[in-house]
């Protein structure tokens, strides 16, 4: 496939891209470097377990939907977020790939990129009136909330379009145009808001991980040790 | 007699008395100290990633056992208390939140928001990180309501009975103000009752020996109303030829101010058992059977003070090694007609890493072991954690927040619960009674001493 666009498109499409990117990057470098500043709280206790292997347990943990019960008991919910969070790298990286790579967005590709951002709008949707209508979710809701999800809906949306167009060999269209005009009112968006949460993972996870993995609870291997009295 | 003297002479706890003057509600000064606090709280990384990680998405309404035993009232959703604090963090720290602060649910520190927070934080919450475990973010809530409530405590706002019992720990030395020579007197009567037993004749409980192995700290709920617990427990460790003592002096485990989150109070209380096991020039600090206690020595304690000269263990882990060591002769047969099923202490398991044990020394002892559904790191609180005892004010609401746990052991068909912490032993006995089940709460050594052969 080939990106034959215009000159205003191609300043969206790169120059502006970047420059939102670096701005995302730079938003994101000082809220990692706030977080770094901050000591962990010491841990002098003598060990049971390992915090290190418990913070790798603790950050893979979203691999193994069966370890926590709030993901074991929801396996549908756990499925719809795996698929939106894989739609979310694939309409950002297709936001790479089509000013940068193009030839690697065939039409195959492109398909299966489509399949999960249809996906992922159908659960945006769903996602949107669960916030709406259950009475739990909605009472702690905020208006950013509402806002990250229905703008992440709209964007899937508007990407299936844009791809689908794309597969028809038409680069260059108003769909194209607001993909990208999206995508760059993300970048400079998303360190404020709380679609940002993915900086914060790691930290969150690691904390879990270093805390509950050191006292011997996380990735147990020998059910029937007992600490070192003689 | 002139040992007896001197003991009755000395002054226990600080050189001086106090009295944490509280106040019934929120005030302008106490909000501008608040406000002045949170910026030394949100030092800690774990607490300050807690406050920002949050994304509502809702996956802990389900996991807390305020909220699955109360469903009706949605304001006991954790990420809804949590963000009664957090809310105020969000105006102050949070990028959005102080441009546009109702777009991200950002609130000013306000009486209301203060007040709303001292219910939520102090009367919904008992720390016991069942949300944490089932939080996708990592979320703390332990640590990040544990902050709260210390900013809480400071300016006045703390439950009476939950800074009485922190005084009295201050003033006294322990927190139901035993007098030394009445603890030591308690102690020796309970000697004479197992030597009364058949076969303890030569058994002992020795006081203030220096250089014993094992340096036994007990809950004051012991000595005051369950002498029976550290007699079962001295019955284990001389059958097993266990070299311990009990202090005269700093012998609670205890330290409420994990729960109202004086860190000041919690590193005074935790310096004086240090000392105490350095005088007595023990090798093991031993947690009795005691949930926050045993977290409060084991894993904060080393923390507070800056770490610890000796190891430090429990009973729990104690009794299972012995059992593994074939170091305990136990007739199961004692039991026979008994179905026991066990509740994991949420400071011994989820916080404390004690999950094994227990179920070793339950199935040396019973034969008849059901586990509840929710069961080790996944059990739910019993509702009597976080020092929810000590907060009368909110009684109501614990004891409604018990139902889930109470439903159960009702399931397991158990005539026995059994438990290592004497906050669930309240609980416990309450609820059961509440809800109507024919059970007996004991704990673990009352099951092993009632079986041992000797």
């Amino acid at each position: 496939m080939e990106n034959k666009v215009s000159y205003a498109l191609y300043i969206l499409q790169e120059p502006v891209q970047y420059l939102a990117l670096s701005f995302m990057a730079l938003m994101y470098a000082i809220k990692i470097s706030q977080l770094l500043k901050k000591p962990f709280p010491p841990e002098r206790a003598e060990l049971k377990g390992d915090r290190v292997s418990g913070a790798l347990h603790s950050l893979t943990n979203v691999l193994r939907p069966w370890d926590m019960e709030s993901t074991s008991k929801h396996l549908y919910f756990y499925t719809e977020f795996m698929i939106f969070h894989v739609a979310v790298a694939l309409t950002i990286g297709s936001t790479f790939l089509i000013p940068l790579a193009p030839q690697v967005m065939t039409p195959t590709v492109t398909a299966v990129f489509m399949l999960f951002m249809a996906a992922a709008f159908l659960i945006g949707l769903r996602r949107i009136y669960r916030r709406l209508t259950v009475p739990e979710i909605r009472i702690i809701s905020t208006p950013d909330d509402y806002f990250a999800i229905t703008l992440m809906t709209v964007f899937f949306g508007v990407g299936v379009v844009t791809m689908w167009l794309w597969i028809q060999g038409r680069p260059e269209t108003g769909w194209m145009w607001l993909f990208f005009l999206m995508t760059t009112f993300f970048l400079i968006y998303v360190p404020f808001s709380k679609i940002s949460h993915y900086v914060l993972y790691p930290f969150g996870r690691v904390n879990f991980g270093m805390i509950f993995g050191g006292r011997g609870i996380l990735n147990r291997q020998n059910r029937n040790v007992t600490w070192d009295p003689k | 007699m002139q040992e007896a003297a001197e003991r009755a002479a000395e002054k226990l706890g600080a050189p001086e008395e106090r009295k944490w003057p509280l106040k019934p509600e929120f005030t302008p000064e106490m909000l501008a100290e608040m406000e002045r606090l949170l910026p030394e709280k949100l030092k800690n990384r774990v607490v300050a990633t807690s406050l920002a990680g949050c994304i509502h998405c809702g996956m802990c309404s389900d996991t807390c056992h305020y909220s699955v035993s109360i469903p009706e009232d949605k304001t006991l959703v954790p990420a809804y208390k949590a963000d009664r604090f957090r809310k105020w963090y969000k105006s102050r720290f949070d990028w959005m939140g102080r441009i546009f602060p109702s777009f991200v649910g950002a609130q000013p520190l306000t009486k209301e928001l203060a007040e709303d927070m001292f219910d939520k934080l102090f009367g919904g919450c008992t720390m016991c990180r069942r949300c944490t475990y089932n939080c996708p973010m990592g979320v703390d809530y332990g640590m990040m309501v544990r902050a709260a409530r210390s900013m809480m405590q400071k300016v006045g706002r703390c439950p009476q009975n939950l800074q009485d019992t922190v005084d009295t720990h201050y003033n006294h030395g322990n927190n139901m103000a035993v007098p030394q020579d009445e603890f030591v007197e308690t102690i020796e009567w309970i000697e004479e009752e197992l030597q009364d037993e058949e076969g303890c004749e030569d058994f002992t409980i020795p006081i203030d020996k220096q250089g014993a192995t094992y340096f036994l700290t007990l809950n004051p709920r012991e000595p005051k109303y369950y002498p029976l617990t550290i007699q079962a427990t001295a019955k284990i460790l001389n059958a097993a030829g266990v070299d311990f003592t009990i202090s005269s002096r700093y012998w609670d485990l205890t330290n409420y101010a994990l729960f109202n989150g004086n860190d000041e109070d919690a590193r005074l209380f935790s310096l004086w058992q240090v000392e105490d096991v350095k005088r007595l020039q023990c090798e093991y600090l031993l947690s009795g059977e005691c949930g926050h206690g045993y977290r409060a020595l084991r894993w904060e304690l080393p923390n507070w003070v800056g770490g610890a000269p000796f190891k430090i263990t429990s009973v729990m882990e104690l009794m299972a090694k012995l059992i593994q060591d074939g170091k305990l002769n136990i007739d199961k047969s004692v039991h026979a007609d008994k179905r026991v099923t066990y509740h994991d202490s949420c400071n011994i398991a989820r916080s404390g890493g004690i999950l094994e044990e227990p179920r070793i020394v339950i199935r040396a002892a019973a034969d008849d072991f059901v586990e509840m559904e929710h069961n080790r790191e996944k059990s739910y609180c019993c509702g009597g954690g976080g020092g929810a005892l000590a907060m009368s004010e909110f009684s109501k609401r614990r004891i409604a927040a018990g139902r889930i746990k109470a439903e159960e052991i009702r399931a397991t068909g158990a005539n026995i619960v059994l438990q290592s912490c004497h906050n669930c032993t309240d609980q416990l006995k309450e609820i059961i009674e509440h809800h109507g089940i024919d059970a007996k709460v004991m704990n673990l050594a009352e099951l092993v001493a009632e079986a041992l052969v000797v």
